[in-house]
C-alpha cells in the first residue's frame, strides 16, 4: 500500500495540532508569539500529513540581519514513529522550492543541538554546512551548544549599502533570466 | 454568465450578443469557452446556424472541462433533432456537474423521447427487481440485481435481494455469490464485509483476518463500528480479539501484521489504528482499564490524532467519569475547531457533566453570530441539544428550566401533561411563546400539499405524509416527554417551598402549575 504524504496550511482552527506536535518533538517550548507569527507565515509554515494524519510540521521566518535576506528554519520536525519515511524531505523541499521561486534569498540557516547527529546528517544531504558553533545557545537543555547549519544560495559578496545590494540583486536576477533559453 | 442566461431565457438576444462582444473584445478573454458557446446558442436562436456551430465548437474546444459548454452543445444538437448526440453531450456535461438539475431534466426528456428507459432511472430497475421477486420469477430478479450491483457494488439491499433470488442452500453457495462479485470489483467493501455475518469457525477467522488487515493498513476510523454487529457472537469477538492482539505484538517487533515472509511491511500508522481498535474493543467489553491502556498507547504514538481523544472521552463516559470524559472531548475540539461533529459531541459531553453554560459557549462557535446560541439552537430546531439540556437542568434540580427546554420541543407536553397530573393548564401561559418544534412540523405540513403536487415530487410527498402520521413516535419527542414527566412527577411528590433553596424562576413556574 502506498503511503500518502501531503502538506497543508496552518490555520487558527488547527494550530493546536501544531502546538501538540512541537511539544512532543522538540525539547524547547515555544511561546504564544511564535504561534501568532506562524499564522501569518503563509507558505513558510506547513503541517505534514501522513495518510491524512498530522505527523510533522515546518515553521520558518525571513531574517534580514547582517544586511542579508535569509530564510531561518525555526522548527522542522516529525513524530518519532513516522521518521525516515520522506516526511522531512517533503517539508524541506517545499521550503527550498519557495526560496528558489522567490530568488532573492542569500541563504537558508537553522540551529541544531550539537549532539543531534541524525538532523545534521539530514541537512548535509541537502547541501547544508556547519558554519558556526554557538556555545550556551540553549538555556534549559543539555548539551546547550548549537551548530549553525547553513546553505548558501548566492555566490557573490554582499554589498554594504542596502540600496546598492538591492540593485545588484536585481541585476543578478535579470542576468540569470537573460541567459535562459 | 448569469447575465447571459437571463438574456437567453428572456429572449433578449440582441443584448446577449452585446454582452458577448464586450467580454470577447477583452484580449484576456477573447477565446473564453463559456462565452463563445453562449454566443453560439444565441446565434442559433437567431437562425444563424452555421455561425452558431462554429462558435459552440470553438468554445467547447477551449474549455472541455466546462459543463456549460457541453450542455450548450447538447442543446444545439437537440434543436437539430440529433437526439442521440444530444444525449451524449448531456452525459458529458453531467460528468462535470453531477447534480445539475437543469441538465438532468433536459437529459431525462431526451431519454423518454428516445424510449431509453434503461438509462432513465435506476429506480425503474429496482422496482422491476422487487416485482420479479414478488412474482417468484427468481432468475429474472437475479439478473436485475446483478445488473444493479454492476452499477453500485456498495448497496447492501441489492445483496439481500440477490440472495433471495438465488436461494443458496449452503454456506459455500452463499459465499460464492460474494466471491463472484469480488472478482469483478476487488476493491468493493461490501462483498468482503457481508460474508463475515454468516461465516463461522476457521472460514470466519480467515475472512476477518484479511478484512481487518486491509482496513487497518488503510486507516478506516469506523472499522470498529462496522464490525460491531458481529460481536453478538462470542466466538467472533474472541477471534477478533486474538487476531488484533497478535497484530499488535507482531507490529511492534517486525512492523508486519504476521511474522511471516509474505506479510508486507506496514506503514507506521497501522500500529496506531491497531491500538485505536483495541481501545474500542475493550471499552465495548467493559474492560475500561485495558481500554485506557491502549488509547494512551495510541496517544503516545500519535498525539495529533483527534479521533483518539474522542474515544478516550467515550471510555470515561462508559466508566461514568463524566468530568474526565468532557475534558477529553474539549481537547479533541481544540485540535480542530472547524470540526462540527466533534464540536457537537463536546457540547453533549459538557451537558452530561452538568456544564450548561460551557456547552452553550462551545455551540456558539457554529451558531449565528449576534444571537445568543440558545436562541439560535431553538430556532434551528436543534433538538438533541435541547433534550440534553433539559436532562442537565433536571439533574441540577432546576425544574423550571428543564420544563422550558422540554416545551421548546413540543408544546403538547405542556398542554396535555400537566392536566394528566392534575396540575392544571396554568404552566401553559409561561411558555406558549417557545419553539414547539413537533407541533410546528405538523402544521408546516400544510404548505406541502400544494407545493409537492405542483412540483410533482410525489415520492417525497408520500414519504412526508407517512412521516407526519407517526411524527410523535420520534425518539426526540419520546425523550422530551419522558424528561417532562419525570419533572412533573418529582414536583408532585416533592412540593416546593420558598425555603428549600430552589431558584426563583422555578418557584414562579411551580406556583403557576400548582396554584
Amino acid at each position: 500500500m502506498r503511503v500518502k504524504i501531503e502538506l497543508g496550511d496552518v490555520t487558527p482552527h488547527n494550530i493546536k495540532q501544531l502546538k501538540r506536535l512541537n511539544q512532543v518533538v522538540f525539547p524547547v517550548s515555544y511561546n504564544d508569539k511564535f504561534y501568532k507569527d506562524v499564522l501569518e507565515a503563509g507558505e513558510l509554515a506547513k503541517l505534514a500529513y501522513y495518510n491524512d494524519i498530522v505527523v510533522g510540521a515546518v515553521c520558518c521566518r525571513i531574517d534580514t540581519s547582517e544586511n542579508q535576506r535569509k530564510l531561518y528554519i525555526m522548527t522542522l520536525g516529525c513524530l518519532a514513529p513516522y521518521r525516515r519515511q520522506g516526511i522531512g524531505t517533503k517539508m524541506l523541499e517545499h521550503i527550498m522550492n519557495f526560496v528558489q521561486k522567490d530568488g532573492n534569498f542569500d541563504n537558508i540557516f537553522l540551529h541544531v543541538q550539537v549532539n543531534n547527529e541524525s538532523a545534521i546528517e539530514f541537512y548535509k544531504k541537502f547541501g547544508f554546512e556547519i558554519v558556526e558553533t554557538k556555545e550556551h545557545y540553549y538555556k534549559r537543555i543539555e548539551p546547550a551548544d548549537a551548530h549553525v547549519l547553513q546553505k548558501n544560495l548566492k555566490k557573490s559578496a554582499e554589498p554594504v549599502h542596502e540600496d546598492v545590494r538591492k540593485k545588484n540583486r536585481n541585476e543578478r536576477v535579470n542576468g540569470v533570466k537573460e541567459s535562459e533559453p | 454568465m448569469y447575465i447571459f442566461q437571463k438574456c437567453y431565457e428572456h429572449k433578449q438576444y440582441k443584448n446577449g450578443l452585446k454582452f458577448a462582444k464586450q467580454i470577447l473584445s477583452n484580449p484576456k478573454f477573447h477565446e473564453h469557452g463559456e462565452t463563445l458557446v453562449m454566443k453560439g446558442l444565441i446565434l442559433n436562436c437567431l437562425g444563424r446556424k452555421e455561425e452558431a456551430y462554429e462558435h459552440v465548437k470553438r468554445g467547447l474546444r477551449n474549455d472541455l472541462q466546462s459543463h456549460v459548454c457541453w450542455h450548450v452543445y447538447g442543446l444545439l444538437q437537440r434543436s437539430d433533432k440529433n437526439y442521440d448526440e444530444a444525449i451524449t453531450c448531456y452525459k458529458n456535461a453531467l460528468k462535470r456537474d453531477r447534480d445539475n438539475i437543469q441538465i438532468l431534466r433536459d437529459l431525462s426528456l431526451l431519454q423518454i423521447q428516445m424510449r431509453d428507459l434503461e438509462g432513465y432511472r435506476c429506480s425503474v430497475l429496482e422496482a422491476k427487481g422487487e416485482l420479479f421477486l414478488a412474482l417468484g420469477r427468481t432468475s429474472d430478479a437475479a439478473k436485475i440485481y446483478r445488473e444493479l450491483l454492476q452499477r453500485n457494488p456498495e448497496n447492501r439491499s441489492y445483496y439481500g435481494a440477490l440472495e433471495k433470488a438465488l436461494q443458496p442452500s449452503t454456506v459455500d453457495e452463499r459465499l460464492r455469490i460474494y466471491q463472484e462479485i469480488r472478482e469483478k470489483f476487488p476493491k468493493a467493501i461490501l462483498p468482503q464485509r457481508i460474508p463475515l455475518d454468516f461465516l463461522s469457525g476457521k472460514q470466519f477467522e480467515q475472512a476477518v483476518d484479511a478484512y481487518l488487515q486491509v482496513s487497518l493498513t488503510k486507516g478506516v476510523p469506523p472499522l470498529f463500528v462496522d464490525l460491531k454487529p458481529l460481536f453478538k457472537d462470542k466466538e467472533k469477538v474472541q477471534a477478533i480479539e486474538r487476531l488484533v492482539m497478535g497484530y499488535c505484538d507482531s507490529l511492534k517487533q517486525t512492523g508486519k501484521f504476521h511474522d511471516t515472509e509474505d506479510s508486507p511491511v506496514q506503514p507506521a500508522s497501522s500500529l496506531l489504528w491497531v491500538y485505536y481498535f483495541l481501545a474500542q474493543l475493550f471499552d465495548y467489553l467493559s474492560q475500561s482499564t485495558k481500554a485506557l491502556h491502549y488509547i494512551d498507547a495510541a496517544i503516545e504514538h500519535t498525539p495529533t490524532l483527534i479521533e483518539l481523544f474522542v474515544v478516550k472521552g467515550k471510555i470515561y463516559k462508559h466508566a461514568r467519569d463524566l468530568t474526565s470524559a468532557y475534558k477529553c472531548l474539549e481537547e479533541a475540539q481544540g485540535l480542530d475547531t472547524a470540526d462540527r461533529y466533534v464540536n457537537s459531541k463536546c457540547a453533549k459531553y459538557m451537558l452530561r457533566a452538568g456544564l450548561i453554560k460551557e456547552a452553550e459557549e462551545i455551540c456558539s462557535k457554529f451558531t449565528r453570530e449576534g444571537v445568543p446560541a440558545m436562541e439560535n439552537l431553538n430556532e434551528m430546531q436543534c433538538m438533541w441539544f435541547q433534550n440534553e439540556c433539559a436532562q442537565a437542568y433536571r439533574k441540577l434540580a432546576k425544574y423550571g428550566e428543564a420544563l422550558k427546554k422540554c416545551h421548546e420541543i413540543d408544546r403538547v407536553l405542556l398542554q396535555i401533561l400537566p392536566s394528566c397530573f392534575n396540575i392544571g393548564g396554568l404552566v401553559k401561559e409561561c411558555y406558549i411563546s417557545f419553539g414547539q418544534h413537533f407541533s410546528e412540523i405538523l402544521e408546516d405540513q400544510f404548505d406541502f400539499h400544494t407545493y409537492c403536487l405542483r412540483k410533482l415530487t410525489l415520492r417525497s410527498y408520500v414519504g412526508l405524509l407517512r412521516l407526519e402520521d407517526v411524527l410523535r413516535s420520534h425518539e426526540f419527542y419520546f425523550r422530551a416527554a419522558r424528561c417532562a414527566i419525570e419533572v412533573y412527577l418529582h414536583l408532585h411528590d416533592h412540593p416546593l417551598t420558598e425555603e428549600n433553596g430552589i431558584d426563583r424562576i422555578d418557584l414562579v413556574v411551580y406556583k403557576r402549575a400548582f396554584a
